[in-house]
């Protein structure tokens, strides 16, 4: 018997070419007027920290790929007109992954930190959810490609069922209370924004929690979060700040829900049985 | 064509004139310092249908004031607004219509004019234009005692006359019940506003109704309506446009001006766009600077989908701000002007140092586009925008040297670009203007420069009709999957057939 290594691709290899696409897509097509330095500016940013670490001896080398999938999330979703915001975000994101850990896992989303830090501190930072207009092509791709993506790392259930509880309190809220026609509703759910955030950043696996039934508990308490901050405090926003708002208490879910730490898997061991000749 | 219309022509002809006399003094293409001289606009009036309200936001205090283009007669006059809180006598005042034109001539969209240098002499020129104006007068007020009475589930709040409105402020808990109150208080409500009035009395909205007071208004002798102007606090930036809709199917256009301490304002649940700017078209357009700007909205409308938001301006206008605009179209908002508005965060004294960012909008809506009604958020975005298009004015004179005879066979190739922007932006046949090649109006000439704009951004593809191609995204998506499949699939094979051998 003989055993050999199938290399399988890493499900970030997906995601970045999704992301890139996104990115591609709303700025030849929709026009986001990002100026090429700027996307330019938060990759550079974010792959030199990573680099930085890397040559520390902190990481491997293959995680400039969680790098640069921060790097592509934050040209996705951050909008300023000040360059050091760019660096400021940047940097931030991916040290928050060296610097900010409880038991060998790192805390906060990079991204998502790194756009509150943006907003937050510096006041010159925000995020446009109208950006990708409604059109019914675009949640159908999103919602496909994120289910690839979430699919190869085993967190489709966290990003779908967040997505699924808060399309059903806007639900219950705007077309069964209120009663606004049901165009109203899923107008509001047409938005890109949320739904790559949903897809392309809540299910990062690294800050999700360990146990499957863990994350389907936290993907509930993050939808109910975002749900009331937006409806009850008018937050735009409300997705960052719920995911930021909800991280610290991760470590707290994998206490409470034993499992093993999620690695990204670089090759499938295969065990070949030797034919008898 | 209206009377604003025609005073607006009026002005761009005497304009010209006074261009004319100043050719011979100008330098072509010192545009770091100067960037032309504003020749014509497009203002609010130009657009049927319309509405325009101002809004002022200081935190969660909000300001609106409204101006309806309602034509019809004054008796029959009618308006329902949803408002989140019940509303105070000192919260609600009248205000003058010139507000609304001294912000609307100032942020229109406007064309400029350079005139080229003849390559064959020499001239220097500087200007300065900006100019300060009068400010409008408010409105003083007064009231009556308010009362509250119940009647079909319909709860009178408050009750005002104030000036020559009539404003009842209503909260109910059916939406058959205040349907019924306002029918029989001769409110002309459309047929199947019932299905929008629900939801915003479930959000417990409370409901601000006005009409006119007849008596007082022949008192005053007022022909036409003066803009309405609320204040109240909250959370919630937006705007009910679906009550409009109730029962029309039309497109409606809404101009909005917004004010903010912070930065531009834009949509929270659409897309919001820029008007293509800084676009060189051909020198006749001038004649016809409005119809070729409805022309332009229109072609943006349609292309966009429908369903977008379009940015007119966006500047810092505080008073201790230096330029506000370039060029100018219209005399700056003095602080008078603003503090009217309800900004409130300057005084009269100047001693703010602060922001007054200046956001024009202009949205086009309809039932099936906009489900929802516009929510606004508040960015720091500080860039400065305006809808400004150029004519080129060509040299004048004899080009008898070696650069004028390039001069002019520069001016034909331009001249076939400016037709080719106009044809795309506003979609004018080009082929309708062989003359212009021709160097039909004049014999004279200009080098194109680098406008400086934009240099640094990425190609926006696809300006033809219709909304975005939202197909691209499925198609790159499915490019950059397949990459990483064959990819992936190329890394298979080798390692399995090194390690087997």
């Amino acid at each position: 018997m003989q055993e050999i290594t199938l290399p399988q691709t890493d499900a970030r290899w997906y995601q970045i070419g999704f992301q890139s696409a996104f990115l591609l897509f709303g700025t030849l097509v929709l026009g986001w007027q990002q100026e090429w330095w700027r996307l330019v500016l938060i990759i550079a940013t974010c792959l030199s920290v990573q680099v930085f670490f890397i040559w520390r001896g902190l990481q491997n080398l293959q995680s400039f790929r969680s790098a640069l999938i921060t790097a592509l999330g934050l040209c996705l979703l951050l909008r300023t007109s000040e360059w050091w915001v760019l660096v400021l975000a940047g940097a931030v994101a991916i040290s928050s992954k060296f610097f900010i850990k409880i038991n060998g896992k790192h805390i906060f989303n990079p991204a998502n930190i790194g756009i509150v830090a943006a907003i937050f501190f510096t006041g010159k930072a925000w995020i446009s959810p109208g950006q990708w207009g409604s059109d019914t092509l675009y949640p159908i791709s999103i919602l496909i490609a994120g289910f690839i993506v979430c699919y190869k790392v085993k967190r489709a259930q966290t990003g779908f069922i967040f997505l699924g509880i808060l399309f059903a309190l806007e639900f219950a809220k705007r077309y069964l209370f209120l009663g606004w026609p049901m165009d109203l509703v899923l107008h509001r759910f047409s938005s890109g924004s949320l739904l790559v955030y949903a897809l392309f950043m809540i299910t990062d696996p690294m800050t999700t929690p360990n146990h499957k039934l863990a994350r389907m508990v936290w993907a509930t308490i993050l939808a109910l979060l975002t749900f009331i901050l937006s409806a009850r405090y008018q937050i735009y926003e409300a997705p960052v700040w719920a995911l930021f708002l909800l991280s610290p208490f991760t470590p707290l879910f994998d206490k409470l829900f034993q499992a093993n730490k999620f690695e990204w898997k670089q090759n499938t061991k295969v065990k070949l049985y030797e034919t008898q000749k | 064509m209206n009377g604003n219309k025609t005073q607006k022509l009026n002005y761009m002809k005497h304009k010209s004139k006074f261009l004319l006399f100043a050719i011979f003094t100008l330098l072509y293409g010192s545009a770091s310092a100067f960037c032309g001289f504003y020749v014509a606009q497009a203002g609010a009036s130009v657009f049927n249908n319309k509405s325009e309200v101002i809004i002022v936001r200081d935190g969660t205090k909000q300001t609106i004031t409204m101006l309806n283009d309602f034509k019809g007669d004054l008796k029959k006059f009618a308006m329902v607004i949803p408002v989140p809180v019940v509303l105070k006598r000192n919260d609600i005042r009248v205000m003058e219509q010139s507000l609304f034109g001294t912000f609307d001539n100032y942020s229109a969209p406007r064309m400029v004019e350079y005139f080229d240098q003849n390559p064959c002499q020499k001239w220097d020129y500087e200007s300065d234009m900006y100019e300060n104006l009068k400010a409008s007068s408010r409105s003083s007020m007064e009231d009556k005692a308010s009362s509250v009475y119940k009647r079909e589930k319909v709860t009178i709040e408050a009750q005002y006359t104030v000036e020559e409105y009539e404003i009842v402020i209503l909260s109910a808990t059916e939406s058959g019940g205040l349907e019924e109150w306002l029918k029989s208080n001769g409110y002309a409500i459309p047929e199947n506003a019932n299905e929008v009035l629900q939801p915003y009395i479930k959000d417990k909205m409370k409901f601000f109704a006005v009409k006119i007071n007849l008596e007082k208004a022949r008192q005053m002798n007022r022909q036409y309506l003066r803009p309405i102007q609320i204040t109240f606090n909250t959370p919630k930036f937006m705007l009910p446009i679906r009550l409009g809709m109730a029962n029309s199917n039309g497109e409606q256009d809404l101009i909005i001006y917004c004010f903010t301490k912070t930065g531009r304002v834009e949509a929270a649940n659409y897309r919001t766009i820029e008007i293509p700017s800084a676009k060189k078209i051909p020198t006749f357009v001038q004649q016809n600077f409005v119809q070729f700007y409805k022309d332009v909205f229109d072609k943006n409308y349609e292309k966009e989908g429908k369903n977008a938001v379009f940015v007119e301006y966006a500047w810092n206008v505080s008073p201790n701000w230096g330029v506000k605009c370039d060029p100018c179209t219209g005399n700056p908002p003095i602080v008078q002007d603003l503090i009217n508005a309800g900004v409130g965060w300057i005084d009269a004294q100047q001693s703010y140092t602060g922001n007054v960012f200046f956001t024009r909008l202009h949205v086009r809506y309809s039932r099936e586009k906009f489900p929802e009604d516009l929510t606004f958020i508040e960015t720091p975005n500080n860039a400065t925008y305006q809808v400004r298009q150029i004519i080129t004015h060509p040299a004048t004179g004899d080009f008898q040297c070696k650069e004028g005879i390039t001069y002019l066979q520069d001016l034909r190739t331009r001249r076939r670009l400016e037709l080719q922007e106009m044809q795309a932006m506003a979609g004018w046949d080009s082929d309708e203007y062989p003359f212009y090649v021709e160097l039909g109006d004049g014999t004279k000439v200009p080098v194109e420069k680098e406008d400086g704009q934009n240099r640094n951004s990425f190609p926006v593809w696809f300006h033809g009709n219709g909304a975005p191609p939202s197909w691209l995204l499925p198609v790159f998506l499915l490019i950059a999957a397949s990459t990483i499949y064959l990819i992936r699939k190329w890394k298979w094979r080798n390692p399995i057939s090194t390690e087997l051998r």
